[in-house]
């Protein structure tokens, strides 16, 4: 037996949590919503975060981390969506290496792996939308 | 260079042999020389890539050694035991994507043809830094194309070590 937790409560915790932690700097919630007006532009939103944890109390005893961005490309030429969508493809799909700026943060993947999940097309928006998933696998 | 100091994915495994057709092995002592398995692995794995070629494998199997022991009883006593005993060196068996035009498997599959050249084989592991390296030297057997066609073409095959201390560890340094 179980009860239902409320994900309201979950996210009043973690507001305060993270603001606890990393006070003075600010912490928002924030609802991706997107404002770009360019005839075409990527937007991405990171999720799936998670390294394993294993058995003990040693905290340090955890696995890799495999997180997924989610890749948005939007472009009012069908065209375009399909090469942007392309590009991102033949430059990140199996690939291993330098991920990131490799003079600030940059971090070595060991493999990143690409799926083109499907089209859309936003009439109001007159956009249409590819969205992909990647997920890198980083030696931790 | 220190050794590797973090937790790995499984793809940070790549696979390398000895390019020439008639290979000269590396001895046991050279197993566990970095500057003898440097060159067989490839400039993307750390390595020198000047006598060495990769085999492109869906995975690297596990490898190390056989577990083996000797157990033995005496009767009326509460516990027997177990001796460890000459482990011998894992086969791997192995799983590639089969591209028939591939310069490795084309070289795999002559020497299983062949059936005694020996060759040294590379396990390296990278992380994009350092490299440890897994060598070993074997003979390729048990070739196979399986072409179901539920999934794509593939070539599989089994490198069988040489002999129980033909391996060794090394690492960049």
């Amino acid at each position: 037996m179980s009860t239902q937790q409320d994900p309201t409560v979950y996210s009043q915790c973690i507001q305060w949590q993270l603001t606890d932690i990393l006070s003075p700097v600010p912490v928002y919630a924030v609802f991706n919503r997107n404002y770009a007006k360019q005839p075409k532009f990527v937007t991405w939103q990171l999720r799936n975060v998670h390294q394993p944890v294993y058995t003990g109390q040693t905290q340090s005893n955890k696995g890799i981390d495999s997180p997924t961005f989610q890749a948005t490309v939007f472009a009012q030429n069908m065209n375009d969506a399909f090469n942007l969508s392309n590009t991102i493809l033949q430059s990140l799909h199996g690939y291993s290496g330098m991920f990131g700026d490799p003079t600030d943060n940059g971090f070595f993947v060991a493999k990143v792996d690409c799926v083109w999940l499907y089209n859309t097309y936003d009439n109001e928006l007159g956009l249409n939308q590819i969205i992909l998933d990647c997920t890198f696998y980083v030696p931790t | 260079m220190a050794l590797i100091n973090k937790v790995l994915p499984g793809y940070v495994a790549t696979l390398w042999m000895q390019e020439a057709d008639s290979p000269t092995a590396l001895t046991d002592t050279q197993l566990g020389t970095w500057a003898n398995v440097e060159p067989i692995i490839g400039t993307e794995a750390g390595g020198l890539g000047t006598t060495g070629i990769q085999i492109p494998v869906e995975a690297v199997p596990p490898f190390g050694s056989d577990d083996a022991f000797a157990a033995y009883s005496i009767a009326g006593a509460r516990t027997g035991a177990k001796i460890t005993t000459q482990n011998q060196v894992t086969s791997l068996s192995i799983t590639a994507p089969w591209n028939p035009a591939d310069t490795a498997q084309l070289l795999v599959r002559e020497d299983g043809t062949n059936g005694t050249i020996i060759r040294t084989y590379v396990v390296a592991v990278y992380d994009g830094t350092d490299t440890v390296a897994y060598a070993f030297n074997g003979r390729i057997g048990g070739l196979k194309w399986d072409m179901s066609p539920s999934a794509e073409g593939k070539f599989e095959f089994v490198i069988h070590p040489v002999g129980g201390n033909s391996y060794g560890w090394s690492n960049n340094t």
